[in-house]
């Protein structure tokens, strides 16, 4: 409900002082990085950096509708979009971190199919269940026409809603950003992974066979902090629901794409001087 | 048209409950220090009472957060608090003795930069967001923190990492059986995200009440402190996860029953197996 | 090959056990009105409509099934690390993660029907009884499935995770699937029953959910009795298909092409889950038909 009705005081303005704020704030942090770790410290977060603004670009697309997508009065997936994107994500971080031997690459590349998989499985059950469970036709509340098919959408909006269900585009964008999140969130976890396969067994004095399950842990609890920083600030930025690419509120992912390389390169810069320090 | 979360005044103010969890906090944490200086893990129990008071001042800084209104979900403010939290009390397990204290700043430094992020670079101009982001980290961390000591019995990144595994009678380090290797701090993860959006998330409404709602934060911590005692048992002895097992449910059975007791005082009518009753007007 | 046929067992093991695990985790939801529906049972009584509806408000349904698996699965681990036996471990884990989702639920409901004296909701006892441990034995049953299927793929299939991470993005995916698919269903179709089928519930009707059942006054367990005829199985056959088609193509094709079969198999799947979503959408339109011409037919 709170979509509908508050619509919190966050506008779609760019404040141009504290984007170059936030820029500065990036650049100090990467020198910190290449100050205490010049090689693979700095590899390792521009690796992060990426990562992070990927999961935040990648929120973007994910078509969630919240509390009124539910009474089929307003269109997208009814959930939170933090914890859509997340469940989508991690399912990438999953069968990513499965391949982690197969190298960079292929790793990443899986991880993202394995988000957007998720999501194509997650949008087709969400229009199945609004078409062959309650008899309703998707439409889209913010545009005319489907970007994508041209189809029109204000005659399938049933009276007093804004649309309902998941249009063509909307099931696009779902898939996209699940792609973007998996691989996103993928390769934060084969970053640090590798980060701390080189320098553990030296800090820990043991071999590598023997910390292993201490990276991989702290690897992953570290990507799995990390995607929800990003999702949850992408969440405040189009304050909680979007309909996908086509949405006005689309318009804002610069904003959302600098906090993230910020917020990415302040975890990452923590989690790099856990072991080089 | 929506579920209308409103500001009330009154009660123990902010800064209060802010300055007592902190210390309390803090306080538990370095008790649990007892453990290096007499050699034993009976006090790890203090990591979870210092869980305890983490939670309740975090519910009430997510009840200062939450009531503007910030668009999304209220558990979505125990996400980032864990996300941001998480990395910052690792980084500090690195300082020895000094943990508890570091953990404070970095979550502080990591969490203000996440305030400014939100409101000024995503334009969510929200007055408490900057301090209530910092809090929020700060609270994160010293529950997980609190949880690694209760179940490691200590606070230091050797204790996290290295645990002890027996096999026929033989006892042998092993990195994979401790907190981090195991992946417990994901389970510390969740028990810590979800209890310190509860207390908030199910009390919110007209009649929101401060004391009933930190009752359900103390409940949720000896709740979350019971089951990370029951995991404790395969990391540190019997003996003293037993205490902590103990510690735990009395606590929880105390806070639960004052809770029911404090819901039925504020309920409209405390009905058993009666009809919808008749509004006037309706 | 023989590795690639018990590949295959499990892979469908852990299918079929995903998809109990779904089904039975939009019903627990359902009954206990979690999730986006429940701004609906809480704003009930703010329009004066007052209701014997469970209303169990702890987060939405994927962190808290992040935390339930999470817990379960932190707990078998500790279990057995002390060395019991890992179906033993399991199903204790579980049993003591359904006793911390009890007692939220508990909580939940006092505190917002407590919080709604305003509007003179009453606190009814034998709702929080009888609700809250059907919740319960739905929750066990999703939550077992849950750990179990994280179990196989740690311990059978070798993924690296240890067990308590992969309960958590497990959880979390879960109760992703499970409130997208199950949420529209329990929101728009059983809650407001009252309204027009076929069309979305027009915002100025909010609140006005149904209260009285053929014979009574509806409570959560009409409502998940519902909900477990489509919105259940619908939610289990959508978790099930995730984590089949995701263990499936990486056990099957992960050898070829150095990892990239398995990412081409990924692409095809997604391709014909597109063309699938592509068909259903425009049945729709073609069958229904829009809602502006006069007639206004959206039932078939």
């Amino acid at each position: 409900m709170t979509a509908v009705a508050a619509k919190p005081a966050a506008g779609g303005a760019m404040n141009p002082t504290a984007m170059v704020v936030g820029l500065v704030l990036l650049v100090i942090i990467l020198g910190i990085c290449w100050k205490v770790s010049p090689g693979l410290g700095l590899m390792a977060l521009i690796g992060m950096v990426v990562g992070g603004v990927l999961i935040g670009f990648g929120t973007h697309f994910v078509p969630v509708g919240g509390a009124p997508a539910a009474m089929g009065q307003a269109p997208g997936i009814a959930t939170g979009v933090a914890m859509l994107a997340a469940g989508a994500g991690l399912a990438g971080l999953f069968g990513g971190a499965w391949a982690a031997e197969q190298g960079l690459v292929v790793a990443v590349v899986t991880g993202a199919i394995g988000g957007g998989l998720m999501m194509a499985i997650t949008c087709m059950m969400v229009n199945f269940i609004y078409v062959f469970g309650m008899g309703i036709p998707a439409a889209s509340g913010k545009v005319k026409v489907d970007p994508i098919t041209g189809d029109t959408q204000p005659e399938f909006k049933s009276q007093g809603t804004e649309g309902h269900g998941l249009p063509f585009v909307s099931f696009v964008g779902g898939v996209i950003g699940g792609i973007l999140a998996g691989g996103g969130g993928t390769l934060i976890y084969l970053m640090l992974l590798d980060l701390y396969k080189a320098t553990l067994p030296t800090l820990m004095k043991a071999t590598e066979a023997q910390i292993m399950p201490v990276a991989i842990s702290a690897a992953g609890i570290f990507a799995v902090g990390m995607f929800l920083v990003n999702a949850v600030l992408t969440a405040y930025n189009i304050t909680g629901t979007i309909e996908g690419p086509h949405d006005p509120k689309f318009k804002r992912w610069p904003r959302a794409v600098v906090a993230s390389a910020v917020a990415s390169a302040l975890c990452g810069l923590a989690a790099i001087l856990i072991v080089v320090v | 048209m929506t579920v209308k979360i409103e500001v009330i005044a009154g009660g123990i103010p902010h800064t209060k409950i802010m300055v007592g969890g902190i210390i309390a906090s803090l306080v538990c944490l370095y008790l649990s220090y007892l453990n290096v200086v007499t050699g034993t893990e009976m006090f790890s129990f203090f990591g979870g009472l210092a869980v305890v008071a983490a939670l309740i001042w975090g519910s009430n800084t997510i009840k200062v957060l939450c009531s503007y209104g910030i668009g999304t979900g209220v558990p979505s403010a125990g996400m980032i608090a864990f996300g941001s939290g998480v990395i910052a009390m690792l980084l500090a397990t690195k300082f020895g003795i000094a943990a508890p204290i570091v953990t404070l700043v970095l979550a502080a430094v990591v969490g203000l930069i996440l305030g400014y992020l939100s409101n000024e670079v995503l334009n969510m101009k929200i007055p408490a967001m900057v301090q209530s982001l910092t809090e929020l980290a700060v609270v994160g961390a010293f529950t997980l923190m609190g949880f690694a000591v209760l179940m490691t019995g200590g606070f230091t990144f050797a204790a996290l990492t290295a645990g002890s595994v027996t096999i026929m009678g033989l006892s042998l380090p092993s990195y994979q059986v401790s907190f981090i290797g195991g992946s417990l701090i994901a389970t510390a993860f969740m028990l810590g995200a979800l209890a310190v959006q509860h207390p908030f998330n199910a009390c919110l409404g007209p009649g929101w009440t401060q004391d009933r709602m930190l009752m359900l934060a103390a409940e949720c911590g000896f709740l979350s402190m019971f089951v990370a005692a029951i995991m404790s048992f395969a990391l540190i002895t019997t003996g003293s996860a037993l205490i902590s097992l103990v510690v735990a449910l009395v606590g929880w059975g105390y806070t639960y029953m004052q809770y029911i007791g404090l819901s039925k005082r504020d309920a409209a009518s405390w009905l058993d197996a009666k009809p919808i009753p008749d509004v006037e007007g309706h | 090959m023989e590795s690639i046929v018990f590949g295959i067992g499990i892979t469908a093991l852990t299918g079929a056990l995903a998809t109990v695990a779904g089904a039975a985790e939009d019903t627990e939801s359902n009954i206990g009105s979690q999730g986006d529906p429940n701004s609906q049972v809480q704003l009930a009584p703010q329009m004066g409509y007052l209701h014997r509806i469970f209303n169990k408000a702890i987060a939405g349904e994927p962190p808290a099934y992040g935390l339930w698996c999470a817990l379960g699965a932190g707990l078998a681990w500790a279990f057995m690390a002390m060395q019991l036996n890992a179906v033993l471990a399991i199903v204790l884990g579980c049993v003591l993660a359904v006793f911390v989702q009890g007692v939220y639920s508990t909580t939940a409901y006092l505190g917002r029907t407590a919080s709604l004296k305003k509007f003179g909701q009453p606190v009814f006892v034998d709702i929080l009884k009888s609700m809250t441990t059907v919740t319960m034995a739905h929750a066990f049953i999703a939550i077992f499935c849950t750990v179990t299927l994280c179990y196989l793929m740690n311990a059978a299939l070798g993924h690296p995770f240890p067990l308590p991470l992969l309960g958590l993005l497990w959880g979390i995916a879960l109760g992703a699937a499970g409130s997208a698919v199950g949420n529209p269903y329990y929101g728009k179709e059983r809650q407001y029953q009252n309204q027009k089928f076929g069309a979305g519930v027009p915002i100025a009707q909010s609140g006005n959910i149904v209260r009285y059942a053929e014979a009574g006054e509806r409570n959560s367990l009409d409502n998940g009795f519902f909900t477990a005829k489509l919105g259940g199985p619908a939610s289990g056959v959508c978790f099930g298909l995730i984590v089949f088609l995701e263990l499936w193509r990486t056990i099957l094709f992960e050898k070829i092409g150095a990892g990239w079969g398995a990412i081409i198999v990924g692409i095809l799947i997604i391709l014909i889950f597109t063309i699938i979503d592509r068909s259903i959408e425009v049945w729709a339109r073609k069958t229904y038909g829009p809602y502006a011409v006069p007639t206004k037919e959206a039932s078939s």
